[in-house]
């Protein structure tokens, strides 16, 4: 599934954890490791970057260090299409008086630029996320169907205990606002109705994949789907959330945030954003 | 403060109960038509009025309508408030989210589908003010808004016919519904602009500051207003009844805004407009919330204006056969060339952008809003704003068919 994995180093006191992650997934999925990062090839910090490597015990032949110097977002896109990379890890920021995680500006930049999907970690761990309980968005866009059937072959590698996929009704309160014209039997059927097509849409989508032993449940809601998919991840405790991304965000979604934007913001989980 | 007499408050509650009554009479005939609950109201309205009670049974309309002065000052509060409440709601209805997430094609849709009816509509209202009935004293600004009103879309009225035809959650669908929000939006920024020219004159405050007010303002309320309202509604959700408490503030700050653009010198409607489409945007407004203030509004206080509207106009007397042919071929023939023209200067296909061109030609609210108030401006005549509301009329009637006959098409 990811023939090149790639890592964004900086030498932060997550390095460790950062790359104990990644070796994890390196190994699950049988990839290549791209360690890069961007600054000034030194001596002392090319040791420095040896020894953590030798420490994590990563397989040397499988391993590529890039070092890259000038902006970094620009430097890390760079370096991941120059080495087809299928998914770059990156760490999050913490807001440390909120206690809640989010993307800096660099994090935002690759995420919208990046020419593959990306893993958000939250929280990375030496010993290890367990990715237990994973969300998708199963709300229709072109690119769900791609969503979900990434979404599923990366929960099997990790042995999730039980996938979500929730949907949106697109534009619930117009819907329900317009059919308020009919009967109440009418409206309750429209509503019903409403739901039943978001099920049978995920259930057209899963019939095709093949599931193993992964026990899905598909929920559907009525709000925006970022928001509703970040307040459900918080709710049942999600450890990934997984979505896709179809179009390159500019200027004007900072002014005007939204969907993806939303959930860059304020990191319910980990976080895998997929590209075709 | 002066209060109505015994006689007023019973002629007020008399005229609110026939006008709500007949509303739904004739709503309830127009949904076993299949047809929108507007154009019910309308005909209600038409029937209760100068057209028809007022020709059979003057006596009775007289009573009705014209016996108490007061009482209707008390209803034209109603229907001012209505109004606001329709704007209001309309706001709630435009999702930024669906617009973005459509963006460019969208955009160019609504843009082409909204200049060419604007650019025929001024030339013609222009070159020929005085037949179609143009004020030829603000004639610029009067046949700009002729253009204009032949440009606008009914959101909910189409969004209902795409979700009958089964093709809302479509690509085209949705290219329409963020398409008809464009239209929405920028349709009211440019009649609040144009409304404040003709207002303004010799004392106004002249074009480009209420050009900049406006703009000000739009963007005021969907970037820090939205933030604003961001941290309060979680508060009051969380802290007062609900819904009530949301439903009471709600519709507090959208007489607030309104107030204020009212106040800085655009029309109230563009500040409930515009906060409707902050509110309704906030991730803290939920559908359900939605829900509620779409039926609270959409079934006391729609009706309430649409049926006021043959109360003020005699659509018999007034009416003219070939102000109306002109207004509703142009409007039929401009909206649905722009849209389809945009359709494909978005690269999609022919097919698609005729079942675009006709889902944006669908009128039958927002535009007759507008109508009434530039005929109460005196920018137009009654025959044109028959026009208007016969275009409505024919163009809500006949979308529904028109897509489903471009949806069949082998092409």
């Amino acid at each position: 599934m990811y023939q090149k994995i790639a890592l964004a180093l900086a030498f932060s006191p997550r390095i460790e954890a950062l790359i104990s992650e990644t070796k994890r997934l390196v190994i699950l999925f049988d990839s290549e490791l791209i360690l890069i990062h961007v600054g000034k090839k030194t001596t002392e910090l090319e040791g420095k970057l040896e020894q953590v490597v030798k420490d994590a015990d990563l397989p040397k032949d499988k391993t590529k260090i890039i070092w890259k110097e000038g902006k970094p977002g620009k430097m890390i896109l760079d370096a991941c299409r120059e080495e087809n990379v299928d998914l770059l890890v990156a760490g999050a920021m913490k807001n440390e008086s909120f206690l809640t995680y989010y993307l800096g500006s660099v994090g935002r930049k690759i995420i919208r630029k990046a020419p593959c999907s990306v893993l958000t970690l939250i929280e990375p761990k030496i010993e290890t996320t367990g990715f237990s309980q994973v969300v998708f968005n199963g709300t229709q866009t072109p690119i769900t169907p791609f969503v979900i059937e990434q979404g599923m072959g990366f929960s099997k590698k990790v042995q999730a205990d039980q996938i979500f996929i929730l949907n949106e009704i697109k534009m619930y309160g117009l819907q329900m606002g317009t059919a308020a014209e009919d009967s109440e039997q009418e409206v309750a059927h429209t509503r019903r109705q409403l739901v039943q097509d978001e099920i049978k849409y995920v259930e057209g989508i899963l019939e095709k994949l093949d599931k193993g032993d992964l026990k899905i449940s598909i929920k559907v809601t009525g709000g925006r789907w970022a928001i509703e998919l970040a307040r459900f991840c918080e709710k049942i405790g999600a450890d990934l959330l997984v979505v896709g991304d179809e179009h390159k965000l500019n200027f004007f979604d900072r002014i005007f945030p939204h969907d993806l934007e939303d959930l860059l913001s304020t990191l319910p989980c980990n976080l895998l954003i997929v590209k075709k | 403060m002066e209060t109505l007499n015994h006689k007023e408050v019973i002629n007020l509650l008399l005229q609110l109960a026939a006008m709500l009554i007949m509303a739904r009479v004739f709503s309830e005939l127009a949904r076993k038509f299949k047809l929108p609950a507007v154009i019910g109201e309308i005909i209600a309205g038409i029937i209760l009025g100068p057209t028809i009670l007022g020709t059979l049974f003057p006596g009775a309309q007289d009573y009705l309508f014209g016996s108490h002065e007061m009482a209707n000052v008390a209803l034209d509060g109603f229907v001012q408030i209505s109004v606001v409440l329709l704007l209001f709601i309309a706001g709630l209805e435009v999702e930024l989210q669906v617009v973005w997430n459509q963006g460019k094609n969208a955009l160019k849709i609504a843009a082409a589908s909204m200049a060419l009816p604007i650019i025929t509509g001024f030339v013609l209202a222009y070159a020929f003010p005085e037949f179609l009935g143009v004020n030829i004293n603000d004639r610029a600004v009067a046949s700009t808004f002729f253009g204009l009103a032949i440009s606008i879309t009914a959101l909910a009225v189409v969004a209902r016919i795409l979700m009958d035809l089964d093709i809302f959650k479509t690509q085209t669908g949705l290219l329409i519904i963020a398409a008809a929000m464009i239209v929405d939006i920028l349709g009211w920024i440019v009649f609040s602009v144009i409304l404040s020219l003709s207002e303004s004159g010799a004392e106004g405050i002249g074009v480009w500051p209420t050009i900049g007010l406006t703009l000000l303002f739009t963007l005021f309320m969907l970037t820090l207003g939205k933030g604003l309202i961001n941290r309060v509604l979680p508060w009051i959700n969380k802290n007062l009844a609900w819904p009530g408490g949301l439903l009471s503030l709600s519709l507090a700050i959208c007489f607030l805004a309104a107030s204020f653009t009212e106040f800085i010198g655009i029309h109230a409607i563009f500040g409930a407009f515009i906060i409707g489409v902050a509110l309704g945007d906030s991730e803290y407004l939920t559908e359900k919330a939605k829900e509620i203030l779409h039926q609270f509004i959409n079934n006391i206080f729609a009706p309430i204006f649409f049926v006021s509207i043959g109360l003020k106009v005699n659509f018999v007397e007034a009416f003219d056969p070939g102000v109306t042919g002109v207004v509703v071929i142009l409007g039929l023939l401009a909206k649905y060339f722009g849209a389809y023209i945009g359709g494909r200067y978005a690269g999609i296909s022919r097919k698609e952008s005729m079942i675009v061109g006709f889902g944006l030609s669908t009128r039958g609210s927002m535009d007759i809003i507008l109508g009434l108030i530039a005929l109460e401006t005196g920018l137009v005549s009654e025959s044109l704003f028959i026009g208007l509301v016969i275009l409505a009329l024919i163009s809500s009637i006949g979308s529904g068919p028109l897509i489903n006959w471009a949806q069949k098409l082998k092409i």
